[in-house]
């Protein structure tokens, strides 16, 4: 499926925009990310009811690439200082405002971030299958700083997926602040974007808790989840995009 | 006894360290603890003074320094041996002992016995091991540490599972019953910070020490919503993994269930939680808000002068622990932290000391360790109250056939009265909530 341009879909920057304070401020809480259990969700005002639409997302990658790291700084937890593997799957949960550019309505991603450790995928045949369960998209890493990881990329993504999927395929490369000890250029992200038609962003680096950091991952996620579902929408059976959990009280 | 006091005195004052080697060669797995890795010379060492005593037909198991180092041996299954140091005074044996334990049994519950026990490729057991590191750093730094959320939990010592008391329980139960029922499982629990909140029958009737690394498992830090985590029982399921399923029902709020191949988690998460759950997510909070102050129901009023307490039935293997108000003025003010810090000095000393009989017959102890009490050793009968007094707190324990209360008081209680303050506290803290 071809890749959406950022911005062709949902307002691009909406976080900087005033009009979104008070849809952020429903995913903060004391200047942090607030943190959500699975009976609470954001509620707005009755003149600024939000759907919330929910998809599934896996992280997939090598041990140590930063899956876990990856994460905690989309959904805004503490980063891990030094690495653990993961011992099996931990999903978390993201709430992100966006607004349709051409309707002008405004919506609640929930992305559900399914990470699981990859000794434990190595070790258990049921994982790979559980964390592929239902997901709607696939977020496959390398790091920066590990060119193996980088090589190892297209034989992972045609490994676990195949062409005929109803996926959204992103590639994050982590680790991107340690650039010194960078093994990956420039000219080698280019060429595998060409190839694979399969947009490459770039994380790393403390975070400072502000937005800016994540939006660009987080739009293209949704902003192509969102075609997805169009797409798919008018091929087949009429449905509403994404899935529209219950109505849950905070 | 020796001493080895030049490799003590590497480590940082407060620190344990803990080494892991397999048992008949004595290479190196792992250390964990220090920030600064004990020298290849030293570990050998350590390995060569146990494989000695091994080779003339005594087992040394534990030796201390004059200057409160200890060093601790022991070897699990003729396989692997586990070696405890500490260059602290405030670290008692017992800690170390059960250091060692938790440590063994994390390592079987997270890849199973018969990796560890029939070890084939050493270079890859290593490898395997990594994936213990983060249950055993958690464990190394309890009882020292100043993360929040494990404030007060003692089941790593006590291997009583830490539980907390709700004043209406019984609806929160039935959910339970009914979701484990759901995920195709009768093992459930509830945890509400850290602690077990309620759990079905068969949960309870798991092994102490196995609810209390489960519930360390399961302890998902906030903004972590479900896992899936292979596990292995180190005494119900030693070889076969089954799946630990949490979810954060609220931040603090987690459900558990034990399952085998089915169902998926996806499955439980969008399908049973809410459906389960949302009716009592009130009582959650109300719960949430209420273990904020206390593990301790509402209606159980504690004397202003009570600084801490930890209550153990014996019987059912469960643990209570809970700060007082504290608010008198007679006493040098005594943060939490440190309150929950000498709750655990003065279990250990009253436990090792005086209720030694506590120990469950079932932990696999050396005798050489049992004739260590120099107290009960010349005594024939057992001890049922003991106290000490320090000049930040007065300690009373209390020791009856079904429980064991630890209570720490402000030093303006009269000693004369700690004894019935210490009853009274027992009598009330047992009827108003049936534990
Ligand atoms: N500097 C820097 N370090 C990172 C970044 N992402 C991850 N790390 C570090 O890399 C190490 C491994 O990261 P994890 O996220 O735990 O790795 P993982 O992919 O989850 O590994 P497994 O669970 O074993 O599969 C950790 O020490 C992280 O702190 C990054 O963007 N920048
Ligand atoms: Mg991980």
């Amino acid at each position: 499926m071809a890749y959406i341009a950022a911005g062709s879909i949902m307002v691009s920057d909406w976080h900087r925009s005033p009009e979104s304070r008070e849809f952020f401020s429903k995913i903060l809480h004391n200047k942090k990310r607030r943190k959500f259990g699975l009976l609470e969700a954001p509620v707005m005002p009755p003149h600024l009811k939000a759907d919330i639409v929910r998809y599934k997302v896996f992280l997939s990658g090598k041990s140590g690439v930063g899956k876990t790291a990856l994460a905690a700084r989309l959904a805004g937890l503490d980063m891990p200082k030094i690495h653990y593997e993961t011992t099996g799957m931990e999903t978390c949960g993201v709430f992100w405002p966006v607004k349709l550019r051409e309707s002008g309505r405004m919506l609640f991603f929930h992305f559900q971030l399914w990470d699981c450790g990859e000794s434990a995928m190595r070790r258990f045949d049921h994982m790979l299958p559980s964390c592929k369960e239902h997901v709607d998209a696939i977020l496959f890493l390398f790091s920066f700083t590990d060119r193996g990881s980088f090589e190892d990329l297209s034989n992972q993504m045609s490994r676990i997926t195949e062409p005929s999927d109803r996926l959204v395929r992103l590639v994050v490369g982590t680790k991107f602040d340690l650039f010194m000890h960078t093994d990956v250029t420039e000219s080698d992200i280019t060429r595998f974007e060409e190839v694979w038609g399969v947009p490459v962003f770039r994380v790393g680096g403390d975070v400072s808790g502000g937005f800016g950091e994540i939006s660009l991952l987080l739009n293209a996620l949704a902003e192509n989840l969102w075609h997805q579902d169009c797409m798919h929408a008018s091929t087949s059976v009429p449905s509403y995009p994404g899935h529209i959990g219950p109505e849950i009280i905070v | 006894m020796f001493s080895i006091p030049s490799s003590l005195g590497m480590l940082h004052s407060q620190s344990v360290q803990l080494l892991c080697l397999t048992a008949s060669s004595g290479v190196p797995l792992f250390c964990r603890g220090s920030t600064k890795q004990l020298p290849f010379s030293i570990i050998g060492s350590l390995n060569g003074v146990h494989m000695f005593g091994t080779g003339h037909d005594a087992a040394l198991s534990c030796c201390e320094t004059e200057r409160g180092g200890r060093v601790l041996w022991r070897v699990f299954h003729d396989s692997l041996m586990l070696i405890g140091i500490s260059s602290n005074a405030d670290v008692s044996e017992l800690h170390l002992r059960r250091l060692l334990e938790n440590a063994w049994n994390c390592m079987v519950l997270v890849l199973g016995l018969d990796e560890l026990a029939n070890t084939r490729n050493v270079e890859r057991l290593k490898r395997e091991l990594r994936s213990c590191y983060r249950l055993i750093d958690m464990l190394l730094e309890r009882g020292m540490d100043d993360r929040d959320g494990d404030r007060g939990l003692m089941g790593d010592l006590t291997h009583c599972a830490d539980c907390i008391l709700f004043p209406q329980a019984d609806l929160l139960q039935e959910t339970l019953d009914a979701f484990t029922r759901a995920a195709e499982s009768e093992f459930g629990c509830l945890l509400v910070r850290g602690r077990l909140a309620v759990a079905t029958e068969k949960w309870w009737r798991l092994a102490p020490q196995e609810l209390v690394l489960l519930s360390a498992l399961a302890n998902l830090p906030p903004g972590k919503t479900s896992c899936d985590c292979p596990v292995f029982l180190p005494q119900g399921s030693p070889n076969v993994a089954l799946r630990l399923l949490c979810f954060q029902l609220l931040p603090g709020a987690i459900a558990c269930v034990l399952c085998g191949p089915r169902p998926s988690l996806y499955h439980v998460e969008n399908e049973q939680v809410c459906r389960f759950w949302s009716p009592v997510v009130e009582n959650l909070r109300s719960c949430l808000d209420q273990a904020k102050r206390s593990a301790l129901s509402p209606s159980v009023g504690l004397r202003r002068d009570v600084l801490a307490l930890l209550l153990i039935n014996r019987e059912s293997r469960r643990s209570v622990e809970s700060l007082g108000h504290a608010c008198s003025k007679a006493t040098p003010l005594l943060s939490p932290a440190r309150r929950w810090e000498l709750l655990r000095l003065f279990y250990t000393f009253a436990a090792t000391r005086y209720f030694s009989s506590e120990e469950s017959p079932s932990s696999e102890r050396p005798t050489a360790e049992l004739l260590h009490e120099e107290f009960s050793a010349g005594f024939t009968h057992l001890p049922v109250h003991c106290y000490l007094v320090t000049d930040e707190c007065k300690c009373y324990a209390v020791q009856t056939p079904q429980h064991q209360l630890f209570l720490l008081t402000d030093l303006s209680v009269p000693t004369f009265a700690l004894r019935s303050v210490a009853t009274h506290t027992l009598d009330a803290v047992t009827t108003a909530t049936g534990f």
